[in-house]
């Protein structure tokens, strides 16, 4: 059998989409080429899964090409169980999202195209194994997600596109300096110029230079930590959810914050028991974590904007796989790992409800919303579904998640999992709160008339339920593959003798 | 085939039932009703078919398990502590669904109703037969998400949506401590096995846990200079959970709100389906609280001073509902109390326990049923605006004149004349004698024997004031169609005879629970543990001591006969706005404000906006100043280069040049 590039075929075809879609001037056409071409990466990921071997921690499915051999710098794309589900959660929400958004009728060739080339960027940084290739990859999303603010956005677009524009590539630059003093530090350590991830992080495990070495650290540290968003760097996410459309929202929040911890997990991890103090980088990371947490719950609370309280609900639950990430316990690790496919799902559900009620009541602020339910019984089963599964409740795919980290990080960070405990009674009551006053109660005669959801609407959110479902129930398909990975991962720790 | 290869079916018709409902029930007849009430009646049918199975052989415990993921499995254990739970869920559940046909007939929800009946039922089937502490614990919030969907059933009316994020929230505070007992009881497996967890074997499975408790109870950490053992740790988190789901003081406060939604789900709640969950999960882990004294006293006093709490403000409520709810949590209140005699009687306290659970399950959803039924006629739940409800409806008068006496204990000491409540309640008040002689505490027992003065008293005040006398405002009414009052003579039946029937025998039944299910459980060797002398002949008390619950239920009665039948105290000088203890009683102590107003909202809204500040004006605000600072160098450079683009370019490279100037030097200086 000749082996398809399939790796190489998931970045491309939206690619090709993009550009498709882009050129068609029929609304119709539009939207169905975009949702053919972000199809295919979803059929690529499931072969993927099904033909993926969850018993090693190796890369598969790897092309390699030289591209600048002078420099070291490879084409060089495969998965693990760290990448794998990533690529398949995008995979999910990129289609789900296109449905979603099936009416668009703003420049709606723009507004697809905008997405499929968003999948690509996605796609390329989750298989790169490349660090020039992942870094031209990140900063290739973040050019749509731009886009996609600042022309379909709200009232206050400019400054919430500029804002998450320069913050985030202020980050990637600090990440960009940790590439290259990562790549010259090992450069001029074996002769060798080499991007390659897995070589690189081998590489900075011999470096001498304890301050370098925590140098370079903390630079990609910061990079990928605004990203997540971790608090204190936080400030960016809620103005640029807020002013996103929904689409952008979605993909915001399931996709391209995932880009964070999967640079946690690809490089931070096995980069931290080489590091000059382990247990001082643990226990920021753990503090980083629960303060995200506590913090970003507690400021859901405090919103009255329904929109941004999901965008604070979201820094809280990245908190979680900072938090699982920094024990370093193989379940925590991949609970941690699980969260964020899990979140990924979930938030999809979230952001898509506000947006229904934002493009149907005409509001999204909380206190000039209730009584919703009456006239939209299909969009209150679906967001209660959501919600449900966002505080927590078990049999659905967030309490995996929760449980796992909470669970095993106590092995090691008991303190820290108590202090997190706390978050889960907050986490409940701003959501059942937000709930209580916008849904049910009285109707507010003033939002005038309204309707339920449409089937395009209903569609997307409904397999996103069912997917968060069946993830609740029967999480082994992407867990174990990850938890492989995992136990990799935290071997490197008592290779370290931490 | 035999029966036990079934019981995987107990949980799963109703939730299968559940889906269909919930998707297609509003084409159906009724809100297909029909589904979830066969579902139902199918799983009561295996439930006392084991059970039945189990008093002939009491050694064929069924227990299946599959893996799940990770480290943890699902599976079922239907020990005789399970078997009889199963049973009077199911039948309870299944009377309280077929009333609900005529009860919720006019409602246009009622295919949601019955959908979400049909899943709060499998869900605490869930809870019931569960063989693992998580799975456990997760049918346990399955239970808690369908109490919000059904408080909050008539979500148009804010209260309602307000009880149902109350009761919730509550609940969920007693949630987080059992899910922290979980991850405590985890940690220390996981230390007993120096991090190596045997292959194949699943540690949270109630009968791997028991195995461990010697060793979690030697294991000690310290906690504000005390030290207390781990096994101690994880009994009072466990029961913590308990305290929510049970409510016991203080996450009681949900309890009475509840009342919001229709007053079938008030009966299943108050019943069947959630409330009993609490006590049942201390009754499920009672190995490890044998093993642990301290949290059994713990168990004792909260369950004492809850029953003794609530039936105080039980006198003073004017909604029927709201006597009855007040009436649940101390009657829960009771059942812990029994529990908590474990130090001195060992499991039969939990038999104790459960007997009463059982019998007050019958009697509970009788009242509650009848109060339905009051309600669905006259239209009100206000009692002062009823009396002399009982002409026009005399059955669910008699049906309810059997629960009250149920529920006060009226029955004939020394013999086997007696309602169930009579053999139930006076048990946990003799064991309590029983730890009082054996101890020199009395506290437990005069906690027991006053809460059993105030029951009678508010109960049948509730009586006359509902149904005798004069009507005193205009309601019209009927009695009840039969479809309602059916269920309502059966339940009279077995709050009648179901104690007769079964006292000496359903002790005996679930005292071989923990003796076959597990059997490296050695109660002695807890019971040496948890350092105290088993009792092993109740029974021996004085013939007062027998009398004496009897004689405060009577004068209970004779109270309420004189105040509200003759009306010989002129009330409206009691009740009156400037009486001190009337005014706290009413207002049940104030807790709705400490807890609603002070503790969620002063506090945690108040730090929430505190943060807000935080984010935006210093976090943000440090932000925005950085930017700021950028741009105006920015402005500067901007003279100097062209394009933004162009500066970028030459940032980077200038930046990769700097570097490698940097790393050159670093080199060569090594």
């Amino acid at each position: 059998m000749i082996s398809m590039p399939i790796v190489s075929l998931m970045i491309l075809v939206p690619l090709i989409g993009a550009v498709l879609t882009l050129f068609s001037k029929i609304k119709e056409q539009t939207r169905i080429i975009a949702l053919v071409s972000s199809l295919a990466p979803l059929v690529g990921a499931l072969y993927m899964i099904m033909n993926f071997d969850s018993s090693t921690p190796a890369m598969q499915f790897v092309e390699s090409f030289d591209w600048v051999p002078s420099l070291g710098i490879l084409y060089k794309v495969g998965v693990d169980g760290i990448a794998l589900p990533l690529v398949l959660l995008a995979a999910i929400v990129v289609p789900a999202t296109i449905i979603y958004s099936w009416g668009e009728d703003k420049q709606p060739n723009q507004f697809f195209a905008l997405i499929l080339a968003l999948e690509a960027g996605v796609m390329g940084v989750f298989t790169s194994l490349d660090f020039f290739l992942f870094y031209i990859f990140w900063e290739l999303t973040l050019i749509p997600m731009y886009f996609l603010i600042s022309i379909w956005g709200g009232p206050r677009k400019d400054y919430a596109a500029i804002k998450f524009f320069i913050y985030t590539h202020v980050a990637s630059l600090v990440m960009l300096l940790g590439i290259f003093a990562l790549y010259f530090a090992a450069w001029a350590q074996s002769g060798i110029p080499s991007f390659d991830i897995p070589y690189l992080l081998e590489q900075f495990q011999f470096l001498e230079n304890t301050v370098l070495r925590d140098s370079i650290f903390l630079a990609l540290l910061f990079g990928f930590l605004v990203k997540m968003p971790a608090v204190p760097f936080h400030t960016w996410l809620p103005d640029a959810h807020v002013e996103a459309p929904t689409a952008g929202s979605v993909l915001l929040a399931a996709v391209l914050l995932k880009m964070g911890g999967y640079g946690l997990f690809r490089v931070m991890l096995p980069m931290l028991p080489f590091t000059g103090s382990p247990k001082l980088m643990i226990s920021i990371l753990a503090f980083i974590g629960v303060l995200s947490i506590l913090y970003g719950a507690m400021l859901a609370l405090a919103q009255t904007d329904l929109k941004k309280m999901v965008a604070y609900s979201s820094i809280s639950h990245m908190g979680y796989v900072t938090l699982g990430a920094a024990a370093l316990v193989p379940l925590s690790v991949s609970g941690a790992m699980f969260q964020q496919f899990s979140h990924g799902l979930i938030t999809c559900l979230l952001f898509m409800s506000c947006g229904a009620i934002q493009h149907i009541a005409g509001t999204r602020v909380i206190a000039d919303l209730g009584g919703l339910a009456q006239k939209m019984p299909k969009l209150t089963v679906l967001m209660l579904f959501g919600f449900m599964a966002s505080l927590g409740l078990p049999g659905l795919s967030g309490f995996v998640a929760e449980f796992m980290v909470l669970t095993f990080s106590y092995l090691t960070l008991p303190g820290y999992v108590l202090l997190a405990l706390l978050g889960i009674v907050v986490t409940a009551g701003y959501h059942l709160w937000a709930m209580q006053r916008s849904m049910f109660g009285v109707l507010n005669e003033k939002l005038g008339h309204l309707h339920d959801i449409t089937n395009y609407e209903t569609i997307s959110m409904g397999i996103l339920a069912l997917l968060v479902l069946y993830f609740g129930l029967n999480p082994s398909p992407v867990l174990d593959m990850m938890t492989t990975n995992a136990e990799q991962i935290v071997s490197l720790m008592a290779l370290a003798g931490v | 085939m035999a029966i036990e290869d079934f019981a995987f079916l107990i949980p799963l018709l109703p939730a299968l039932a559940f889906v269909v409902t919930f998707f297609f029930g509003k084409k159906m007849y009724s809100g297909g009703a029909l589904i979830p009430i066969g579902a139902i009646a199918l799983s009561c049918i295996i439930s006392i078919l084991i059970t039945i199975n189990l008093l002939q052989n009491p050694e064929e415990v069924v227990h299946q398990s599959i893996h799940w993921f990770a480290i943890l499995n699902l599976g079922i254990l239907i020990d005789p502590l399970a078997a009889v739970m199963l049973s009077m869920v199911t039948f309870v559940s299944l009377l309280i669904h077929i009333y609900a046909l005529g009860y919720m007939s006019h409602d246009p929800g009622k295919a949601r109703y019955f959908a979400e009946t049909a899943l709060f039922t499998a869900a605490m089937l869930g809870v019931i037969l569960s063989d693992n502490i998580l799975q456990l614990f997760i049918c346990w919030e399955l239970v808690g998400l369908c109490s919000y969907l059904l408080i909050g059933f008539w979500y148009q009316k804010p209260s309602a949506a307000a009880a149902a994020k109350k009761a919730f929230l509550t609940t969920r505070v007693g949630d987080v401590m059992f899910l922290t007992g979980i991850i405590v009881l985890f940690s220390g497996i996981f230390k007993i096995y120096n991090g190596n967890l045997p292959e194949g074997v699943y540690v949270l499975q109630f009968s791997e846990m028991f195995n461990l408790i010697p060793q979690l109870s030697a294991m000690h950490t310290t906690i504000l200079g005390f030290e207390v053992s781990q096994l101690t740790i994880i009994t009072l988190l466990f029961f913590g959970g308990a305290v929510g789901k049970s409510g016991q003081f203080p996450l009681h406060v949900w309890l009475p709100d509840a009342m919001e939604g229709p007053t079938t789900v008030s009966a299943l709640i108050h019943a069947a389906t959630m409330v009993t969950a609490g006590v049942y999960l201390v009754a499920r882990t009672f190995p490890m609280f044998m093993g642990a004294p301290d949290a059994l006293i713990v168990v004792a006093y909260v369950g004492g001073f809850t029953a003794l709490f609530a039936s105080t403000m039980g006198i003073v409520m004017n909604d029927i509902k709201r006597v009855l709810a007040f009436s649940t949590i101390s009657q829960l209140g009771y059942m812990m109390l029994g529990l908590g005699m474990g130090a001195v009687v060992g499991m039969e306290a939990v038999g104790v326990s459960m007997f009463h659970l059982i019998n007050h399950a019958f009697f509970k959803a009788l009242l509650f049923l009848c109060a339905g039924s009051v309600i669905h006629s006259v239209g009100t739940q206000d009692m002062r605006q009823m009396g002399g409800v009982g002409k026009i409806m005399p059955i669910t008068f008699i049906t309810m004149l059997v629960a009250s006496l149920a529920l006060a204990g009226f029955g004939i000491p020394g013999t086997s004349i007696g309602t169930s409540g009579f053999f139930s309640k006076d048990a946990i008040i003799e064991t309590t004698y029983l730890f009082a002689e054996h101890t020199g505490n009395y506290i437990p027992y005069i906690f027991g024997i006053v809460a059993a003065l105030l029951t009678s008293t508010y109960i049948f005040r509730l009586l006359f004031m509902t149904f005798t006398g004069k009507p005193r405002t205009n309601y019209g009414g009927h009695e009840s169609p039969s479809v309602m009052t059916v269920p309502l003579s059966i339940l009279a039946v077995f709050a009648l005879i179901f104690g007769v029937l079964t006292q000496t025998k359903f002790y005996h039944f679930l005292e071989v629970t923990f003796e076959n299910s597990f059997v490296h459980v050695n109660i002695e060797h807890l019971a040496e543990l948890g350092n105290y002398d088993l009792v092993h002949n109740p029974g021996h008390e004085p013939l007062f001591i027998l009398w004496l619950p009897v004689i405060v239920g009577v004068a209970g009665l004779v109270i309420s006969y004189l105040i509200y039948y003759k009306k010989v105290v002129d009330m409206s000088t009691i009740v009156s706005r400037n009486n001190p203890v009337y005014k706290l009683l009413y207002n049940r102590y104030y807790q709705h404000q400490i807890f609603i107003e002070l503790i969620a909202l002063k506090i945690t809204y108040g730090l929430s906006l505190i943060g807000e500040f935080i984010d935006r004006k210093i976090i943000d605000g440090i932000i925005d100043g950085i930017s700021d600072g950028t741009i105006a160098i920015g402005e500067t450079i901007r003279k100097v280069q062209t394009g933004v683009v162009q500066s970028y370019a030459t940032a980077v490279i200038a930046g990769v040049g700097l570097l490698i100037i940097l790393l050159k030097l670093i080199v060569e200086v090594q």
